[in-house]
């Protein structure tokens, strides 16, 4: 279907109790760009994030990273296959610190591993050397280098979506999957967000999927929008292209089957 | 020999399914894992057997002023313990922990009272009905009819009345219940009242079935019981309800010389807590149960 | 009223004190650190120390291989047990696990050819035979006490003991400081999250679920040791809740809380035998032995109530949920 694409999800179908959540969605993402899911409430936006990244199984349909297919893996082998994403309600683990929180997101740390701990130990000391360090990096970033040794639990809401976008980051992603990053989050902050997730595409090649209801930040950061509406993808194209559409202003004026 | 087991299996089925229709609700309506409601069984056991043999009552009677006794025991504990816990938002952990040492109370407060030996009701032991190949001891018929009146009065209530939709309803959506108005503090009281009886009615049966008794019997009816209402999926008291009467023939019937030569009947529970595996590994969410999403 | 004084009697409540500082810190491994609701924590203990007997009586390997082969049973066991069952949902875990703790005291109980049965493992080596491991233990323990200068065998014990508690909490401490600590930590509060950034949940909960059994087989070869002779009977689903007091009385998530939870909770045990005024006179040994474990149910709901922090945790990090 589209060669190249980072990631395609192909006729996905999932239902909740004989209701169809999900119906037969398709889309693919080109890489090195910013692709927004958007859509009315109770579209399948998110169970739809939930397929794509493993934590739920979709009952047909294929997803595919890289033109290999996930819709089987856990969810902690997509993120080793290069897919990460991060949650609606930031899932900061507030006991643990603002850096230990980033930390924890380096992958094949071998001190992570019980026979890393006991049979590796100068392997594991290089390695948390590493990760401290890249993490310090990525906190800068994102401005939250002050609270490095907070516990993650003090931070406020923004902060922690932000947060979680430099964890998301240091796990290396091909593929970064955003579920509505701007929820709950104060406007300075908002646009601090907009800032590093354009930074990462433009500068660094990233790939972005959202989810997002902002319609503002929609319109002026995607290169791509897929619109959804009663489990389907029902239009796609770039910003100009979907701000005329009839079948989204239906969509989400109620007018739905 | 298969009929007479499979008899037997629905009698002790029927005790379990009474219980496990008691515990499920508790966790419906009240989201906590009763782990004292074998003990609470056990209470109302040794109450029915004060009036029934050291007062000289006719068992019915006896089992009825021991469901008062016990539906009073399980209101009181409301007040004392369990709406303490909740106005301080306690979690799961924190009631799961709390029933476990109230277990401990009751039981080591009935052995206190009681003392360890065992009992048994005053009912002619040597009364046997005859239905084909199967015999029943007056016991057993006792329970059987108890039990599959019980049923079907607890199924009418929560089906047809108000109350009981009520109850259905909060067990569903707590939150959503509130807001529609239920006076949810009433319908937990009526579930302490209505669970607090099927306990002490379960304990009686039990007791009568298994012909004697002491005070530590209650914890183990109370892991048939569990996988009963796991099977049947947390939360459904219809659920509990089939689970527990499988769960009984199940057991019974596993002692069966047709089946390779069957299990040896001490290990009965095994075969109930294998039972349990097998099935969670198959659906976890149990036989009833809703999926789990995120 | 002279025995509370008696130095004799306290060694001996500080050796079981040390015995269940061991098995509680298994509890502490896969709930403070993990949160893994296992209840049948018991039966970790019991495959311990059959292990050890069985192997001591039954095959020529001695009683140092027993031991070993006894934490490594437990250890198994621990896997055997979460492989099918860690993916359930916790309640659910729960439930199975003590099922799990009832089916072995069942198996132990009726095998008798295996385990001596009922009886226990006065029966392992056939009638009249004292067991082997009884036997190496005392031999271990004269050799100890003669190189070490000390007669009574209740304190050596109680050193031998705690030094192997202290050995193992510092261990235990150690590797929860560790980035593999770290991920258990990050697994205990959101699973979600953990596999979000890349954690195989599943495989971190079985290993904590095999220490801890494995500190429980430790737990289980001291307590044959100090008792001699054991019987499934003692192998009742109280101890593990005598366990999980202990960690929420120190506090959870804190392994130095556990040896100050394990010593209170002794002298709570032990202290109560002492009540000879009123009105616990009037009650013989049995009831008074009823009473002390309704104080101890009692002083459970009351933590639950009142301090669910345990004695050391604050407020704040209180991990209970």
């Amino acid at each position: 279907m589209s060669a190249g694409a980072i990631l395609e999800v192909r006729g996905v179908v999932r239902s909740f109790g004989g209701v169809r959540a999900v119906d037969g969605a398709s889309f693919a993402v080109a890489p090195n760009s910013i692709t927004s899911l958007i859509g009315p409430n109770g579209a399948g936006k998110s169970t739809l994030f939930n397929i794509i990244s493993g934590f739920l199984r979709g009952e047909a349909g294929v997803v595919l990273l890289m033109g290999r297919e996930i819709q089987h893996l856990a969810p902690h082998r997509i993120v080793g296959a290069g897919l990460v994403r991060t949650f609606q309600t930031a899932r900061a683990l507030s006991r643990l610190s603002v850096l230990d929180n980033v930390v924890l997101a380096a992958a094949g740390h071998p001190g992570e591993r019980l026979s890393g701990v006991l049979l590796r130990r100068r392997a594991a000391r290089e390695c948390e050397r590493d990760a401290r360090e890249r993490a310090s990096e990525l906190l800068r970033l994102v401005r939250l280098d002050r609270h490095a040794g907070d516990l993650a639990g003090t931070l406020s809401g923004g902060q922690r979506k932000l947060l979680d976008f430099a964890r998301a980051l240091m796990a290396e992603p091909r593929i970064l999957l955003l579920d509505e990053p701007m929820a709950g989050v104060s406007p300075p902050l908002r646009a601090q967000l907009l800032e590093h997730i354009l930074h990462q595409r433009d500068e660094l090649g990233m790939t972005f999927l959202l989810v997002e209801h902002d319609l503002d930040v929609v319109m002026r950061a995607s290169d791509r929008i897929v619109v959804m509406s009663a489990g389907a993808v029902i239009a796609e194209g770039t910003p100009g292209e979907i701000r005329g559409d009839q079948r989204v202003v239906d969509a989400y004026l109620g007018s739905r089957p | 020999m298969f009929l007479q087991l499979l008899a037997n299996g629905l009698v002790t089925g029927s005790v379990i399914a009474i219980a496990a229709v008691g515990v499920s609700l508790v966790y419906g309506i009240l989201r906590l894992v009763h782990f004292a409601y074998g003990d609470v069984m056990a209470f109302g056991a040794f109450v029915g057997f004060a009036f029934n043999v050291t007062l000289g009552l006719p068992i019915l009677v006896a089992a009825l002023l021991a469901m008062v006794a016990t539906a009073g025991l399980s209101v009181g504990l409301e007040f004392a313990l369990w709406r303490p816990l909740r106005r301080k938002r306690a979690g799961f952990m924190s009631l799961f922990l709390a029933a476990i040492g109230l277990a401990l109370v009751l039981r080591q407060s009935l052995l206190l009272a009681a003392g360890p030996r065992p009992r048994s009701f005053d009912v002619d032991p040597y009364k046997v009905y005859v239905l084909g190949s199967v015999r029943l001891s007056g016991a057993q018929v006792i329970t059987v009819v108890a039990s599959a009146t019980t049923i079907v009065l607890v199924a009418l209530l929560l089906d047809r009345t108000t109350l009981g939709r009520t109850m259905r309803a909060m067990a569903d959506d707590r939150a959503l219940a509130a807001i529609a108005g239920i006076d949810t503090g009433r319908v937990v009281i009526v579930t302490w009242i209505l669970t607090g009886s099927l306990a002490a009615l379960a304990g009686i049966l039990a007791g009568l079935v298994q012909s004697t008794f002491e005070p530590n019997f209650g914890f183990q009816l109370l892991l048939p019981v569990f996988a009963a209402v796991v099977l049947g999926g947390i939360g459904s008291a219809y659920g509990a309800l089939a689970a527990g009467l499988m769960l009984g023939v199940a057991m019974e019937l596993s002692t069966w010389e047709g089946l390779l030569g069957g299990v040896n009947p001490v290990y009965k529970p095994v075969v109930a807590f294998s039972a349990l595996i097998l099935a969670l590994l198959v659906r976890p969410q149990g036989l009833f149960g809703r999926a789990r999403t995120i | 009223m002279s025995a509370v004084t008696s130095g004799e009697f306290w060694a001996f409540v500080a050796v079981v004190a040390g015995i269940y500082t061991i098995f509680a810190l298994g509890v502490q491994v896969q709930f403070g650190f993990s949160g893994l609701l296992n209840f049948g924590h018991v039966a970790f203990m019991a495959i311990g120390a059959y292990t050890m007997a069985i192997v001591t009586v039954k095959t020529g390997l001695g009683m140092w291989v027993g031991a070993l082969l006894g934490v490594l049973a437990a250890a198994a066991a621990g896997v055997l047990l979460g492989l099918p069952t860690l993916r359930l949902r916790s309640d659910y875990f729960a439930i199975v696990t003590i099922a799990f703790g009832e089916i072995v005291r069942y198996v132990a109980t009726n095998e008798d050819g295996l385990t001596g049965g009922s009886q226990g493992t006065i029966n392992l080596a056939g009638s009249g035979e004292a067991t082997q491991y009884n036997g190496s233990w005392e031999r271990f323990q004269s050799w100890l006490g003669g190189a070490l200068q000390i007669g009574s065998k209740d304190v050596l014990m109680l050193l031998v003991v705690w030094s192997a508690a202290i050995a193992l909490l510092y261990a235990c401490a150690a590797l929860v400081r560790t980035p593999w600590g770290r991920v258990l930590k990050s697994i205990r509060e959101d699973e979600d999250a953990a596999a979000s950034l890349g954690k195989n949940v599943f495989v971190y909960k079985l290993q904590s679920l095999a220490l801890g059994a494995a500190l429980a087989g430790v737990a289980g070869c001291f307590y044959a040791w100090q008792f001699s002779f054991f019987s499934p009977a003692d192998f009742q689903p109280l101890l593990t809740f005598f366990a999980w007091m202990i960690v929420i009385l120190g506090g959870v998530g804190r392994i130095w809380a556990v040896p100050i939870g394990s010593v209170v909770f002794g002298v709570i045990f032990a202290g109560t035998r002492f009540f000879d005024f009123a009105p616990f006179s009037y009650l013989d040994s049995a009831e008074r032995a009823y009473v002390r474990l309704i104080l101890i149910g009692l002083v459970m709901i009351g933590l639950v109530l009142f301090r669910p922090q345990g004695l050391l945790g604050r407020r704040e990090e209180m991990l209970l949920e």
